[in-house]
Formats: C-alpha cells, structure tokens, sequence
C-alpha cells in the first residue's frame, strides 16, 4: 500500500564530536549560562574547577533558555572558545 | 513430500511488493524456483518463513529462486516478509485464490519446487524440516517442532468465509501504523495517496511551511495533510488544521520550547468565524471534551504534526513529565451568537467575517463552578481565586497568559449586570493579588523573593495576560481556566483560516 508519510524522511548524521584536548593548560573555556534558575551557580563552580587547571574561561548568557542559542552567541563561543561547558535544567 | 508429480506448473502473474507483476516464467528463467503458499493467519507459514528466511539468499545463490506468495493483500504480505525477515519475492494473491486452487492447494504453507522446465519437481506441506531438507538440499533447522501441520488454503474456503476474511484485512492496514509508528496511540486512519490527495484538493503538496522543531522537519502541505488524515479530518477541516500549524510555526509562539519541556503543555485552538458553521465545530454543549469530530481531529492533526512530523513524540523529545489530555489535541470554537460580547478574533483586529484560529501553549483546563455569585465582582473573584492556582499557588506573577472559557450562564449574568469584556477581565486581574509576604514559601519568583512583605504582586503582569472567549451548554455554571506554559516567552498567535469549502 503507498501511504504518505508524515516524517521529513531526510536522513540526518551525526557530527563527530571534536577531538577531546589532552590538557586544559591554557585553554579557552566558554561557559554557557542557559539562564535556568541556579544555572550560574553551577557554573560558578565549573569556572572555579576549571581555573585550578590552568584553564581561561568566559561566559556567555542565552536570553531564554527554551529557544535555540542566536547565531551571535553562538560565534562568539566559536571565535573565542576553545571548549564550551552548558549549565543544562535546574 | 509427493516426488512423482512433475506435471507442468501452472503459469501465473501476480502483484509483487517490489511493485509491478511477477510471472512463473520470471521466476524459472534461470534455474528452479521455490513456490511458498502462505498466509499470515497461519502460524505455521509464519514459522516456515521465519525458518527459511535464513537460507534464502543460500538458495538465490545456488540458483533457486524464492517466491511467497501470499493469500493476502499487498501491505499484509509486505508486512509479514518484514517481520519474518523474508526477503526472497514477495507476492500477493488476490480472492477468490485461482493461483492456489490451480496448484490444488489443500492448506498452507505448501512449498512447491518449479525446475528450471517448468515442472513441478515436488512439494511439501506444512512444516517438516526433512522433507524441506531433501525437497531444496540445503540444511534446514531441526529445532522442534520439526513437523508441524498449517491451515487450509483459502482457495479451499467457501464463499461467506471469503468475505469475513476480506473484512479483516482492513484491520490489518491499522495495525501497518502502529508498527510504522505514525500514531498517538490511538487508531489512526492510515494516510493513503488517495486520501492525502483529497485533502489536499488540488493544491501543490511540495508547498513548504517552515522547519518543525524539535527535529527541524521541512513541514510541507503533502506531510500536514498526511497527519490531517492520520487524525481523522475530513479534507472541509485542512484549511483550519492548516491555519493552525502556520500559527504554531510563528517563532513568537516557541512551539520547540513547548514540544520538548518537562511542563504539561499542550496547545490548544480556538476558532471563530464562519468556518465553525462550515465543518460543524462545536462550541456549544461539551465544548472542550469529545463528541465532535471537528473538535477531535483538528487538534489531534495539530498534535502529530508536533509530535511526528516535528519529533516532538512523548517519552523521546517529548520529556513532560505527566503530559496532559490536551496533548492529544484540543480544539474549540467560541460560541460568538450566545457571546454578549465581542468575539476572540474581532478583538485581535481581524473582521468579524473573517474565520481565524487563534493558538495557545496551555496547561491543562481547570474547571471553575460557581452557582450562586450575587454579582460580577463576586463571579469574577471565583474565577481569579481558582486561576490564583494554576500553575503552582506560589508562582506569581504568571508571567504567561491565561485563557478563561466562560460557560453561557456565566457570561449572560456578567452582561445582565452590565459589565463588559474589559470589565471582567480588570475584576478578575483585581482578584488575584497578593502580599509578597503570603507568597513566600514553596516554590516561588524572584520578584517575590525580592519584594516588601507588604508589595502586592498580581497573579498575571496585567489584565492584558487575561483572554477570555465563551464557549460551553447553555445550563451548568461552569467555567474553565487554562494556565499558560512558562519560561518560553510563548506568545498567543492568531492566522487567519486560508480558504473555505
């Protein structure tokens, strides 16, 4: 029987993930506050973990965490970041 | 095994699940070919195929061609082939089964071998694992049963037996969605070409909507008109069901945010003008429950263009934590001539001619009785206080907008005691507003957090947050509330309803 399907039968793949680094020496970390409630505050740990491995950090804010990130922020974790970590929920 | 019956095989052409026809003639060309007479209802042709699926592409390679051929309709056929994993020719032999009574077939499964002559070489029936052995001369599992008998063939049936069994193919073609997938859990009405085709009416089914989140689907007219079938619409309803997808496909109304959160939300459709009289849309007597079938399958259309074609299904991208009756699909009409009031779409700026579909990410409704409110600011205090609720009691403000379905009764006391549309909306504003000292314990909002104990905080930001429509039987004091889903800057989005029939 020739039904219509209801799907976008495109087939998607998935991105490789990036190499992982061996060291955060030097590193650029973007830190993602999705602006979930305690967000910050879990990230304010991360950053402290992440300094004491020599790691730089910077954090970049969503204006809502249930939307997509916007193309700017987006290219500034990509310009400047050589890592991102995401504050995920609450 | 009967090994002395090399008469000639009788020639056939039937439908193949491969699409076109296969004749006895294409399948002997090269070498033998292994006939397989089966039928889904049989257990046994069920375990046969599962047996020799194994050894099908041994056989192809030694020069035999495999066949099955089916005494049933095409999908059953394809969907057996499937799930035996069979994947030698497909067949389907329609009633009354001459292909069958031909080869005098007495039950199924009957595996008859062609020889590369056009002979019949032999046969066996049932399932017996020696005889299938020495009749192909391959291995064959010896897993018990290693004898089982099958069913008679269809061709042996009589002529009242044909007919029921023609009656439960349909039931099969439902069961095709559930094992696709393409449902909500609910029977669906299976998306034919015919039938996508009579929904869409001519118009060009590549037409592109815009990209479904979560999945990020390409939602065209054909797919949109494939889950209008699905749901159930009758193709007078498509326009609505389309109205409302392009609604929800305005990025104001953050139907990605909705499609995936923890929350309860479900969205719902309010229509007003015209179109309700055109397709029977209720807005009157059970309104927001079942009975209707515009009501039921327009939401529910919107649903799994959400869930399917957007991959927002429930318990995958969907995470709600308790999910709602409303996500299987909720639509009403505003019942504008009992109404004393100005109707949903006029208020929005369109025409009052004009049919629109207005859409919410919406909890689930709270139903509001009051039979015995003296006057408005006393009704309208009833239905602030049951609001004050929603969503958590501590949760203030809102920051959402709520949608009231004031019942009959209800908006014709509001009227005969004078008050207007705005009026009702500013008492019930009034109504729900606290202390932020009152507030604070539970979960509560940083406003709260941060106020005076004596600063007064409104259950919404403003009476704008209150949109009321009515809807519901002309007896029975009973109104609804429905929450707004948070965190997602979701706005209420109206489009105009593109054509009627």
């Amino acid at each position: 029987m020739d039904y219509v399907s209801p799907f976008d039968e495109r087939r998607r793949v998935a991105e490789p993930l990036a190499p992982r680094p061996a060291s955060l020496e030097g590193k650029c970390v973007a830190l993602l506050d999705i602006t979930k409630r305690r967000g910050d505050e879990f990230l304010d740990r991360i950053e402290e973990r992440l300094r004491s491995r020599g790691a730089v950090t910077f954090r970049v804010v969503k204006e809502i965490f249930s939307k997509p990130a916007s193309p700017e922020i987006v290219r500034q974790i990509a310009d400047r970041g050589d890592l991102a970590v995401e504050g995920l929920a609450d | 095994m009967i090994p002395d019956t090399l008469t000639a095989a009788p020639e056939f052409s039937l439908p193949s699940v491969a699409g076109g026809s296969v004749r006895l003639a294409d399948l002997h060309a090269g070498g033998p070919a292994l006939l397989l007479f089966v039928s889904e209802e049989c257990p046994t042709c069920v375990l046969t195929l599962r047996r020799l699926a194994p050894i099908v592409s041994q056989l192809d390679s030694a020069g035999v061609r495999v066949a099955a051929l089916f005494e049933d309709p095409l999908e059953v056929a394809a969907r057996v082939a499937r799930r035996t994993g069979f994947d030698g020719s497909v067949l389907s032999e329609p009633s009354p089964y001459e292909v069958s009574g031909a080869y005098g077939l007495q039950s199924l499964p009957t595996a008859v071998l062609v020889d590369r002559d056009g002979r019949q070489a032999g046969r066996v029936v049932g399932w017996d694992s020696e005889g299938l052995e020495a009749l192909l001369s391959v291995p064959v599992t010896h897993e018990a049963p290693t004898r089982k008998p099958g069913c008679a063939a269809k061709n042996t049936y009589d002529a009242e037996s044909l007919r029921a069994l023609d009656g439960a193919g349909a039931f099969d073609e439902l069961e095709d969605m559930f094992e696709l997938g393409w449902t909500d859990g609910l029977p669906v009405i299976p998306p034919t070409r015919s039938r996508v085709e009579a929904m869409l009416g001519g118009r060009d089914p590549d037409a592109f909507l815009g990209e479904m989140p979560p999945a990020m689907a390409r939602v065209t007219l054909e797919r949109v008109a494939a889950c209008a079938v699905l749901a159930g619409c009758r193709p007078e309803y498509f326009p609505v069901v389309l109205a409302a997808v392009q609604a929800v496909l305005e990025p104001a109304f953050n139907v990605g945010g909705q499609a995936v959160t923890t929350q309860p939300v479900g969205q719902v459709v309010v229509v007003n003008g015209p179109v309700r009289e055109t397709i029977g849309l209720n807005g009157g007597v059970g309104a927001l429950g079942p009975g209707w079938r515009p009501n039921m399958t327009i939401g529910r259309a919107l649903r799994l263009v959400i869930s399917l074609t957007g991959g927002g299904f429930p318990g995958r991208l969907d995470r709600s934590a308790l999910g709602q009756p409303g996500k299987v699909g909720l639509c009403f009409a505003e019942d504008e001539e009992v109404s004393p009031w100005e109707p949903l779409h006029v208020t929005r700026g369109f025409p009052a001619d004009r049919s629109v579909v207005t859409v919410f990410g919406a909890d689930a409704p709270l139903s509001i009785s009051d039979h015995r409110s003296m006057g408005p600011d006393e009704l309208a205090r009833v239905l602030g206080e049951a609001a004050a609720a929603t969503w958590s009691p501590t949760w203030w403000p809102l920051g959402g907008t709520s949608l009231f379905v004031i019942c009959p009764e209800h908006a014709r006391s509001f009227a005969e005691w004078g008050w207007n549309k705005q009026q009702v909306r500013e008492a019930i504003f009034e109504a729900a507003r606290r202390p932020a000292g009152s507030l604070r314990w539970g979960e509560t909002t940083p406003l709260v957090l941060a106020a005076p104990d004596d600063q007064v905080i409104g259950k919404w930001s403003s009476p704008d947050d209150i949109v009321l429509v009515v809807a519901g039987g002309e007896a029975g004091r009973f109104s609804a509330v429905f929450g707004p889903c948070l965190g997602m800057n979701a706005e209420v989005i109206s489009k105009e309803v593109p054509w009627t029939t």
